[in-house]
């Protein structure tokens, strides 16, 4: 078993030895096998690893998505339900960022960062009024009236991490959120991510292949063949 | 040795990028093969429904008149005496002349009755070597032990050759045997025909017509044809006409041209909704051809082998839907589809065949392969940009933003296409048809417009509104604009089609109810022959009858009605003889041109007539102008008192005293009694009371005047099937395209719900959401459809009355359009609801899967 420990807080995330096995064909792949993994609320980690080497599935258990074979997700010091009422609520506290930012076209960016609002019964309007402060939050203030299609890749990744931020969530998850933006982008999306986690004390986890983000994140760990390892092999940030 | 390349690509490569592709979106591919299939059933119905009636008559005519080129025949049903038979005979150049007598009668049988055309033949009939009637002659059928009948006339009424059955014919019943029953292996298609033959002996006994027939069919002498006219001609004098052998053909044309004309509209524009319905089941998968696109040209295929592998594609998936559509269509044919109309069967002999052409597959095949063709290649317009990554870099999902430049040049076009029809229209009635079809196209340029501007102004209405799906439902339709819009086309060609055809084909129906209404109110109860006819067939009183029924309490008066079809040039006339006393002489509700009062006035003094637009414009009349109608008694001139519509007979009606009609046609026998009842009588009690008196028979039939016109309704309405039929094709049509279109979207749209999921929308949110979405997108498309529809609703009633003559006045049909977008709503969102249901369901961890 392989741990990363870190003081868990009254609102940290906390895997203990989580294992999801799939089979593929006939084979067996241990995509997350006995991994502990500890964050601190405000404390933001990074997640390195190959391709292939179970880095979403350990995301997907982190938010609920997918139920462990053994092991417990806990978060707030009570396991992290699967599905249900409780589950549905979770949903509303556990944000998530992936490098497809599912933003609508025509929409503005005002009106992207706020439909996740909607999902909470809030009108229009009051999901507005809430988002608005998290688009001048990640710079986006002069173009919240903006149709989400006219905005550059990165203003895209910052407008769905007000979206993330809106509802004011408890946990923050980003699968590869500067996959598709030039280095420079990345940085920004990266030093973003962490403020917000350090300021507003979210835990955020972090799955990147970003060289970048060893730099800013509290911590990094490397996730190979489902187990989870402290640091960062020097082959994935491309050192070696 | 290197395999053979197009454009530098393999056929196997091709084969095997399809089939990698089919295996990619098989849910994708299956709908909008069917989405395409359903287009081309409704193309290749209306086709088949639109297959005139003639086709069928033609069959007939050259079998019983074979080598016949001329004809001499008689004015009225009263026929002409069988003499002239010899007189023929006797001119040079006449090789056969052979006599025929038809009657009008019903055929009664232990298993039904059915209104057939008797035929009284002789056996010289076969020396004209018909093409069914060769085996006629001596020593051939057994003409003289009966009645012979087509094998499915015979099974209609449950006849056996050897038993009897009875006619009822001239106001009588007779008892006669059935000789032989003679099915298609005999007859051909003259097998389902209402006819019956009978030596012509025989059927002058049962007619009560001694000594009479109707026609002389003639054969002349190689190159004498023009002498032996002349001969005919001499001996008809003015009393009876000299035709072809075939112009039976020529007049079921002109009848049936109107009708024609108006299925021709009603298909025209159906096809062009089949062929845009196919050509939106495809669109809707243009968001995924073009990431297809995109992705092979970043894998450095060159534009000319990406067209390739498209054309390819589509070829493939429009020749196999439309191969089911075909199919689809056939077996819908088969379902909605049956006789000919019978305002046609009584005064035409009419089979009730289909006619399955394969031209009409080929067309609707063709129609779906050049759907899928170009909607296949409409994305292939972004091979113009040099940055093929853009349309996998647009946010949301990949190929579905539509451009505003692209918006408001579609609603511009749509506008000019509008105006263009609205021209065409008026300037050029006869292409109404084009018209229609132009509108059916102009609907789907303006929907994108409409599209973005309804979405806009209900997202700003809905800004303030809390716990509804209905902000997330217009967010998220316009996030997939592409895949929204080709719904909502699909939902406003449906209801375009719907609202036009209903719209016109109700015009007609209340046109036709009001007329026959006025026709038949003139008196309390009438008594007829009692077929499915416009009051034609001629019957002889029970001795003393007439007095027994002047004399019964609850009656008032008693009037001989006249009437009859009357062969004038290319038209057989409905010829309606009122006697003076008539409460009113022209359905007033029908005058096109003319002073009701003075009309009445005129006509009832007599000399005069009442004729129809269609007959005015071959004459070239006018209010005044004198009529020279052909009749029995010779050429009567008579003057235009009133223009009126067709009255629902589609060659035109002529309305005169029943004086002049007695004075014209030598007959003082009634088509119909018309009787006034006392006030406040019992008009089924007077009812039984004239029938009794009329001595029970089943020959007469005595109806009240709603009775009559409740027949009449039927009738106008069974003459009007085909419209029905292209209507009702056409709902089906359009709530399946509907459905299948919903289902397509929603099968595209598992990876964005799934998002949502994890952006913390439940289950229950995201199925209202997808209920919502369906139905805004259905009323968009309902409502444009229904504004458009409603127009060439408007264009196509105007067309009928100009170009057919039925009365079609214009009516707003606003219910009728809610009825139908609510109707294809409904159908729409049930099927919709459990698919709809369990798409909602989706796992959110599927958003990581795509």
């Amino acid at each position: 078993m392989t741990a990363a420990a870190a003081p868990v807080g009254s609102a940290g995330l906390e895997l203990r030895d989580v294992v999801k096995h799939y089979r593929a064909g006939t084979e067996l792949v241990r995509a997350v096998d006995g991994v502990s993994l500890a964050l601190a609320p405000g404390e933001v980690v990074a997640l390195y690893g190959p391709s292939g080497a179970g880095k979403t599935t350990l995301l997907q258990l982190a938010a609920g998505l997918l139920a462990p074979d053994a092991g417990e997700v806990l978060f707030d010091g009570r396991p992290v339900p699967t599905s249900g009422e409780r589950h549905d609520r979770l949903r509303h506290e556990v944000s998530v960022i992936l490098q497809a930012t599912h933003l609508a076209p025509r929409e503005s960016a005002l009106d992207n960062a706020s439909v996740r609002l909607l999902a909470t019964g809030r009108s229009f309007r009051e999901a507005r009024r809430l988002a608005r402060p998290w688009l001048e939050r990640v710079g986006l203030e002069e173009r919240a009236d903006q149709p989400a299609g006219q905005l550059s890749m990165g203003e895209r990744q910052r407008v769905a991490i007000a979206r993330a931020l809106a509802s004011d969530p408890r946990l923050l998850l980003a699968d590869e959120p500067t996959a598709a933006l030039d280095s420079a982008r990345s940085r920004e999306i990266l030093q973003l991510l962490v403020d917000v986690g350090h300021h507003h004390r979210i835990p955020v986890l972090l799955v990147t292949h970003d060289p970048a983000a060893v730099d800013v994140v509290d911590r990094a760990h490397t996730l190979r063949d489902g187990s989870l390892l402290d640091g960062v092999d020097a082959t994935l940030l491309g050192l070696a | 040795m290197r395999s053979p390349t197009i454009l530098g690509v393999r056929p196997t490569v091709l084969l095997g990028l399809y089939r990698w592709r089919v295996r990619a979106h098989p849910g994708k591919e299956l709908l909008a093969a069917a989405g395409v299939a359903v287009g081309v059933a409704l193309i290749f119905g209306v086709l088949v429904a639109n297959t005139s009636m003639t086709r069928s008559a033609g069959d007939l005519v050259r079998s019983i008149v074979g080598s016949a080129q001329l004809q001499l025949a008689a004015r009225s049903t009263d026929g002409m005496p069988a003499g002239v038979a010899d007189q023929v005979a006797a001119v040079p150049g006449v090789r056969n002349a052979v006599p025929v007598l038809r009657v009008q009668a019903t055929l009664v049988g232990p298993g039904g009755r059915r209104p057939v055309q008797v035929m009284g033949v002789t056996p010289a009939l076969a020396e004209l070597d018909g093409t069914r009637t060769q085996g006629w002659g001596r020593g051939g059928l057994p003409l003289a032990q009966g009645l012979t009948l087509p094998a499915t006339v015979g099974r209609a009424v449950g006849a056996e050759p050897g038993e009897h059955v009875r006619l009822l014919i001239g106001g009588e019943e007779r008892a006669v045997v059935v000789g032989t029953l003679l099915g298609s292996d005999t007859i051909g298609t003259l097998d389902g025909m209402p006819i019956a033959v009978a030596p012509l002996a025989l059927l002058q006994v049962l007619a009560g017509m001694s000594d009479r027939i109707s026609q002389v069919l003639v054969q002349t002498d190689p190159d004498r044809l023009a002498e032996a006219r002349r001969g005919l001609e001499r001996v008809a004098g003015d009393r009876l006409d000299v035709t072809a052998a075939d112009h039976e053909l020529r007049l079921l044309e002109t009848t049936a041209r109107p009708n024609d004309l108006s299925t021709g509209l009603f298909a025209a524009i159906s096809a062009m909704v089949g062929f845009l319905l196919a050509f939106n089941a495809i669109l809707l998968t243009v968001p995924e051809r073009r990431r297809w696109i995109a992705e092979l040209r970043m894998q450095g295929w060159a534009a000319r082998q990406i067209v390739l592998t498209l054309l390819f594609d589509a070829l493939v998936l429009g020749l196999l839907a439309s191969g089911l559509g075909v199919l689809l269509g056939i077996v819908l044919s088969r379902t909605l589809f049956d006789a000919v109309p019978a305002y046609l069967a009584f005064a035409f002999p009419l089979g009730t065949q289909q006619m399955l052409t394969a031209g009409a597959v080929l067309v609707a095949i063709a129609g779906g392969v050049l759907a899928t063709v170009i909607a296949s290649l409409l994305p292939t317009l972004d091979l113009r940009s040099p940055r093929p990554d853009l349309v996998l870099a647009q946010p949301g999902e990949a190929g579905e933003a539509l451009r505003p430049a692209v918006t408001k040049t579609l609603a511009l076009a749509g506008l000019a296409t509008i105006a263009l029809a609205t021209l065409l229209a008026m300037l050029a009635p006869p292409l109404t048809v084009a018209s229609g079809v132009l509108l059916a196209a102009a609907t789907l340029l303006l929907i994108p417009a409409a599209f973005d501007i309804s979405t806009r102004l209900l997202a700003r209405a809905l800004a303030g509104v809390r716990r509804s799906v209905l902000p997330l439902a217009v967010v998220e339709l316009r996030a997939a604009a592409t895949r929204s819009i080709a719904v909502a086309c699909v939902a406003a060609l449906a209801v375009y089609g719907c609202v036009a055809i209903q719209g016109a084909r109700s015009d007609l129906i209340r046109g036709l109810d009001r007329n026959f209404g006025d026709y038949l109110e003139t008196a309390d109860l009438w008594v007829t022959t009692g077929g499915d006819d416009l009051t034609t067939n001629s019957f002889r009183l029970p001795a003393g009858a007439l007095a027994t029924i002047e004399r019964l309490p609850q009656v008032r008066s008693v009037r001989r009605y006249q009437g009859g079809l009357l062969d004038v040039e290319d038209r057989r006339l409905w010829v309606i003889a009122r006697p003076a006393e008539d409460r009113a002489m022209v359905p007033a509700s029908q005058l096109l041109a003319g002073d009701l009062t003075a009309a009445t006035d005129q006509l009832r003094a007599g000399g005069a007539v009442a004729i129809s637009q269609a007959i005015a414009d071959d004459r070239q009349l006018a209010l005044g102008d004198t009529l020279e109608l052909p009749t029995p008694a010779g050429i009567a001139h008579l003057r235009v008192a009133a223009v009126t519509t067709n009255l629902g007979w589609p060659p035109g009606a002529v309305i005169l005293n029943a004086t002049d009609y007695r004075h014209w046609w030598r007959s003082h026998a009634p088509t119909a009694l018309q009787i006034d009842l006392q006030p406040r009588a019992d008009r089924a009690l007077a009812a039984r009371a004239v029938h009794a008196a009329l001595g029970d028979t089943p020959a007469l039939r005595v109806q009240t005047a709603a009775e009559r016109t409740a027949q009449y309704a039927s009738l106008s309405r069974q003459g009007l099937r085909s419209l029905q039929q292209i209507a009702t094709l056409l709902l089906i049509a359009a709530g399946l395209a509907v459905a299948l279109a919903l289902a397509a979207a929603l099968s595209q749209r598992r990876p964005r719900l799934a998002w949502l999921k994890v952006d913390g929308f439940s289950s229950g949110q995201l199925w209202r959401s997808v209920l919502a979405e369906s139905t805004l997108v259905l009323l968009l498309g309902g409502v444009a459809g229904g504004l458009t529809g409603l127009y060439g609703h408007l264009l196509a009633s105007r067309w009928l009355q100009i170009a057919t003559g039925f009365p079609a006045p214009f009516s707003l049909g606003g219910l009728e359009v809610a009825a139908t977008v609510g109707l294809l709503a409904a159908i729409a969102l049930t099927t919709i609801a459990i698919p709809g249901w369990l798409a909602a369901r989706v796992p959110p961890r599927a958003t990581f899967q795509g």
